[in-house]
């Protein structure tokens, strides 16, 4: 279906080509997924597929690409997409219309088709994606993962018999992501269409995938089993390390398949108990205390009656569904919102301050906030001239925050554009230009979108380093895993109310739907990471 | 009688608004004029698009400080009327010699006031019917209907309109994140800090739209040939030159004026059959079309009867219809009345508007 | 750089409507007394729909060489910020900020897109704040003037004086901007106007300059001084971010970037079935690998 013939790509004013003869063939029907670290190539080897790369960003592609019997160099992207169809990673960016019916006529509209064909086709596939209750609603008004199926959806009307996703599910919470990839599993399995994905969070994806594609450096490997492919991929999911680990052949790619395989590791691990380390700190004196707080957003109270309470030197993990406030209850503390009824006070030396009526300068020396979209805090043209304004901003001494910046990120080059840099990049960036004001409280708003294991990996080496020193750390997410690996309490928010607060072990073990992969393997038994597991082996053995 | 709620087809509201617009601009009574507001707030009231804000009332509004506007300066500098009622007189400012053409003050006469009013009234009956044409079909639904050689002109409008709302909420959201770092965004230098990460987060959306639109097919249903382009400008530089050459004629009455009008119209036809020849859009596509049923035509006909009555009545001299300024009620013309209420029949025999879901 | 070609009928159609829009705002300077007096309240409506209709011309004109989806997006981005700036000054009555940003994008990506982003900006402004009313073609075709000059200024990208030239150039366009938007709103005084401030048909063009310039001092004078400061003082300070913006954007674009394709496959002497391993870095115990 799809054939690379020794591909080599080249972007015009790069010095190394981002694709090295690759030779690969993947057959119809397949659910193949691509791995590799972040700048390994991946994004330029699905954007070949459709032909994108090169009529649509320049530079030479040597060799061939044939889809379907059509090679991309004799047809332009435009012409491949009854074809080849490209979902990219945000979908709000690519909607063209208002409702959702349009958005999948819209494709189907730009290409001619007739209305009779163009109305079929948009009922058939509303019942493929369960989009059928939603059909009229505004875009704006639906959930990440309902948009992203949407902009699936709208690729998928127009009838091609391959799909090409780039990170479907790194921005949905992991309920969302399971939707969006039922429905690429149906589509494969029921229509035979092809599938080449994408993923950082192998977790997720893995155990739907029928080949594995591993990249880097712009090489790939064969088409190869996932099994095979993850016994030695450098980059696998925490089920796989344990797998390592516990030396589990072949490796086990679900849950299922790994709590069969784990009555051994069990009673090995019986007589052990995980050490401690994680210290959720309720003997100090709070740092951050929330008492009885509502906040209104637009009106509607998102906060209600909430109370909690954070400790210094801990790093403690806000977790809950999109929507149940985890964003309003950062931007309390951080002073951008102000609380309707109660109180929410930040401790300031030996007194209590409230962070939204401080002002800026004093309130960012208390409280610092990396947002969602860390890009929004950043406005120079090089890494070098943002870390000299973070140094102003702060009024701190010049080298501060490149500093830092060394520290978390192991070295960037200072004269790239921020934007050019990837996302973990991104991230660390403005987590040093925060940090150049040595705030006590440190919060961060979901900052795994789009990291892979190794930066999500530096993240949390850093996150730990910080709490040692006495910061208070928050980190709104919805990644388990990192939660599992650096956070010492855990706290579930639902419709703007706490539902549960408790040490990680206690919180993550007894929740189904937040279990980290360890855990779910070895329940009943409470361990979080491998890397536990690993120690208690070690210790055992 | 009314099928299911849907819009109908916004030319047909469009051209109806242009109809009475005409039939306002043909007289200056002022109960005429008045009444065709009167018509354009009822139509709108009952049929206006519910998916957009309204924007009547801004334009009434406009049309209201017109209003005031040539009031005031009636009153301060005088008019070319000679009335005999006086109201009131406002001390003369005398004005040096290179200023005498001026007049400051003075006896100011309700004729003169009067004349004032009806001439602003009725370029505040145009705005009012511009107006509810805009409420009732919102501008935005044209873009639909652009000719082929517009296409790609149209989809850059459609690609603003969707990305101004998210550059104002992002930058909202840069503006927050001004004061992470310390800043609160206050003073022109700050605009500068939220300018850039704004464009720069919609160029790389922007981007992404492209690879996105490429990636879905964009272009393949309209198509063009280098030589229907070549006719097309040709066409279009002749028609522009025709219209040049024509107004020129209009304007200049002496040298051969009975040419221009003639001149003005072949050029426009000849510029619009550019907009109609250059691109050829694939016919088939459009699943979304609005159907243009017997409530648009009949719209379309509510729209020019009062159109054509007034400017019949204008050419005529009916009584009434341009009112002397005296100080007494102008007379009023029966037959331009109902006209006029004959446009406000669409308020009830036209479907009603889809409600947005929400 | 250029985005978007002005080929010679574009470039004539364009400057045939210029012509066409000094008349339209000059004509009561020019035209006959017969002509005032008969079509006198017309003009003004005649004059907006037929350059309603040669606005489209124009547009179709410069594009018809059909854009690609990545001159549409850059568009569409400057035509988002003009409409967003429209909206947020939309109290600010008439201080039109906007110009800035049609500025910038005229002087980085070229005259074509200069106009056509002008117009489209004014267009999106309408169609999201108040509506389309009869003053709109004359403001885009204007606002597509102003960038279309910016993308003729001389200068080389990036040099000290850009910025002064575009804030020289903001200062002028906004005021002569609001010369001719109310040169077009003066007839609707009507034939007999307020003595002194409408223009009297017949007499010499001087005394009706006169008239005007009365008319112009008293009615907005007042906006178009702080119309161009503004614009001319967002230039100065917002100017060179804006600019290094706009020029990363069209570099990450990669307009008119090469397009190659080597077919000469399979020299390599890799057989069939042979494919590269991917490096396998050392085993790490975790996932998280730190």
């Amino acid at each position: 279906m799809i054939v690379f013939d020794h591909v080599t790509v080249r972007y015009a004013d790069a010095d190394e080509p981002s694709l090295r003869d690759v030779t690969l063939e993947i057959p119809e029907g397949e659910l193949v997924l691509v791995v590799g670290p972040t700048g390994s190539g991946k994004s330029t080897l699905l954007r070949t597929i459709n032909g994108l790369v090169p009529h649509f960003s320049g530079g030479t592609l040597t060799g061939r690409v044939i889809v379907d019997d059509h090679s991309t160099a004799d047809h332009r992207p435009r012409d491949l997409a009854t074809v080849v169809g490209l979902v990219e990673q945000n979908p709000v960016s690519t909607f063209v219309t208002d409702v959702v019916e349009d958005e999948i006529a819209y494709g189907m509209e730009t290409m001619g088709l007739d209305p009779t064909t163009i109305r079929r086709r948009v009922e058939e596939t509303l019942d493929l994606f369960g989009l059928t209750p939603l059909r009229t609603r505004p875009l704006g008004a639906l959930s990440g993962g309902q948009q992203q199926r949407v902009a699936i959806a709208s690729v998928f009307a127009a009838g091609p018999q391959i799909l090409v996703l780039d990170e479907p599910t790194s921005a949905l919470d992991p309920v969302a992501a399971e939707e969006v990839l039922a429905s690429l599993h149906r589509i494969v399995h029921d229509l035979g269409v092809t599938v080449v994905l994408a993923e950082h969070r192998l977790e997720r994806v893995v155990h739907h995938a029928d080949r594995v594609i591993l990249i880097d450096g712009g090489r790939t490997s064969a088409l190869l089993d996932p099994a095979e492919a993850m016994a030695d991929s450098p980059i696998h999911p925490p089920l796989v390390a344990l797998s390592r680990l516990a030396r589990w052949t072949p490796t086990p790619l679900s849950i299922r398949d790994a709590r069969r395989r784990a009555g051994a590791l069990r009673e090995r691990l019986a007589a052990a108990k995980p050490t401690a380390g994680r210290d959720d700190g309720t003997s100090q004196r709070p740092s951050v205390l929330f008492e009885g707080a509502q906040v209104l957003r637009a009106g509607r109270p998102v906060i209600d009656d909430l109370s909690l309470s954070l400790f210094p030197g801990t790093v403690t993990a806000l977790m809950g569904r999109n929507g149940a406030g985890k964003s309003t209850l950062l931007g309390t503390v951080a002073g951008q919102l102000t609380p309707e009824a109660g109180s929410v006070r930040v401790a300031d030396g030996p007194t209590w301050a409230q962070p939204a009526s401080l002002p800026a300068r004093r309130r960012v020396a208390l409280v610092g906030l990396v947002p969602q979209q860390p890009e929004l805090l950043l406005y120079s043209d090089s890494v070098a001239a943002e870390c000299a304004a973070a140094d102003q901003d702060f009024d701190v001494a010049s080298g501060t925050a490149a500093a830092i910046l060394d520290g978390i990120s192991g070295g960037l080059d200072p004269t790239r554009h921020p934007r050019d840099l990837s996302e973990g990049q991104r991230l660390e960036l403005a987590l040093s230009v925060i940090l150049a004001g040595s705030p006590t409280v440190l919060l961060l708003d979901e900052p795994t979108r789009g990291l892979d294991y190794g930066a999500k990996g530096r993240l949390a080496a850093t996150l730990r380093d910080l709490a040692s020193r006495g910061t208070t750390v928050l980190l709104a997410t919805h990644d388990v895993e990192l939660a599992a690996e650096v956070a010492d309490r855990v706290v579930i928010l639902a419709d703007g109310e706490v539902v549960a607060d408790g040490p990680v072990r206690q919180v993550l073990a007894s929740s189904p739907a937040f279990a980290p992969q360890v855990t779910k393997v070895l329940r009943p038994q409470t361990w979080l990471t491998v890397d536990e597991v690993a120690a208690a082996l070690g210790r055992s053995a | 009688m009314s099928a299911r709620e849907r819009l109908q087809h916004p030319a047909a509201w469009w051209l109806w608004g242009l109809g009475l617009a005409t039939a306002a601009s043909r007289t200056t009574n002022p109960m005429v004029l008045l009444l065709i507001i009167g018509v354009c707030i009822l139509v709108v009231s009952e049929r206006r698009d519910p998916s957009a804000p309204n924007p009547l009332m801004a334009f009434v509004v406009i049309g209201a400080m017109v209003v005031m506007f040539r009031l005031v300066l009636t009153v301060i500098l005088g008019n070319g009327i000679r009335g005999e009622t006086v109201l009131f007189t406002l001390p003369r400012i005398p004005l040096p010699e290179w200023a005498s053409f001026l007049r400051i003050g003075g006896r100011v006469s309700l004729e003169s006031l009067l004349y004032a009013l009806y001439d602003a009234l009725r370029l505040a009956a145009i705005l009012a019917c511009i107006g509810a044409a805009n409420a009732l079909a919102s501008p935005r639904r044209l873009l639909r209907y652009l000719p082929a050689t517009l296409y790609d002109v149209g989809t850059a409008i459609v690609v603003g309109l969707t990305f101004a709302p998210q550059l104002l909420s992002d930058a909202r959201a840069v503006r927050s994140a001004r004061a992470l770092r310390g800043h609160d965004g206050r003073g022109i230098r700050e605009l500068a800090r939220l300018a850039v990460p704004v464009l720069e987060a919609a160029f790389a959306r922007s981007l992404g739209l492209a690879a996105s639109m490429e990636s879905r097919g964009y272009g393949r249903a309209v198509r063009t040939t280098p030589r229907g382009r070549r006719t097309a400008s040709v066409l279009a530089v002749i028609g522009t030159l025709g219209v040049l050459a024509g107004l020129y004629g209009l304007l200049d009455s002496s040298v051969g004026g009975v040419l221009g009008l003639p001149l003005l119209v072949i050029g426009v036809v000849v510029a619009g059959a550019s907009l109609a020849i250059g691109a050829s859009r694939d016919g088939r596509s459009g699943h979304r079309r609005d159907p243009w049923t017997w409530t648009e035509t009949l719209t379309v006909i509510c729209g020019a009867v009062p159109g054509g009555v007034l400017v019949v009545a204008s050419a005529q001299g009916w009584t009434g219809v341009v009112p002397l300024p005296r100080a007494e009620p102008p007379p009023l013309p029966v037959l331009t009345v109902v006209a006029v209420l004959v446009a406000a029949l669409p308020a009830w025999f036209t479907p009603r508007p889809r409600r947005a879901l929400a | 750089m250029t985005v978007i070609p002005v080929r010679w009928p574009a470039a004539a159609a364009i400057g045939l409507v210029a012509a066409i829009g000094a008349l339209a705002f000059l004509w009561p300077f020019v035209a006959s007394a017969e002509f005032v007096t008969n079509h006198g309240n017309d003009a003004p409506w005649l004059f907006a729909g037929i350059l309603a209709l040669l606005t489209l011309v124009c547009l179709a004109e410069v594009t018809s060489g059909r854009l690609d989806a990545k001159t549409i997006a850059v568009l569409g981005v400057t035509a988002a910020a003009g409409g967003a700036m429209r909206v947020l000054s939309a109290g600010t009555a008439g201080l039109e900020p906007m110009f800035f940003i049609i500025i910038v994008a005229g002087r980085v990506l070229g005259p074509g897109v200069g106009f056509v982003g002008g117009a489209l900006a004014l267009l999106t402004g309408a169609l999201l704040t108040g509506g389309v009313g009869p003053w709109l073609p004359f403001q885009m075709i204007c606002a597509g003037a102003i960038g279309l000059g910016a993308g003729l200024l001389p200068g080389r990208p990036g040099a000290r004086s850009e910025r002064w030239m575009l804030a020289g150039y903001a200062l002028t366009s906004g005021i002569i901007f609001g010369v001719f938007m109310n040169l077009w709103f003066w007839p609707f005084l009507g034939a007999n106007a307020p003595t002194g401030m409408g223009f009297v048909p017949g007499a010499t063009v001087a005394e009706n300059l006169g008239h005007y310039a009365v008319f112009y001092l008293a009615t907005s004078l007042a906006w178009d001084v702080p119309r161009g400061v503004l614009n001319a003082i967002l230039v100065t300070v917002a100017g060179p971010a804006l600019l290094r913006v706009f020029r990363r954007a069209a570099r990450r674009a990669a307009f008119g970037s090469q397009v190659a394709f080597d077919p000469s496959a399979g020299e390599r002497a890799s057989p069939a079935g042979e494919h590269h391993d991917v490096a396998v870095a050392a085993p790490d115990r975790g996932t998280l690998a730190r």
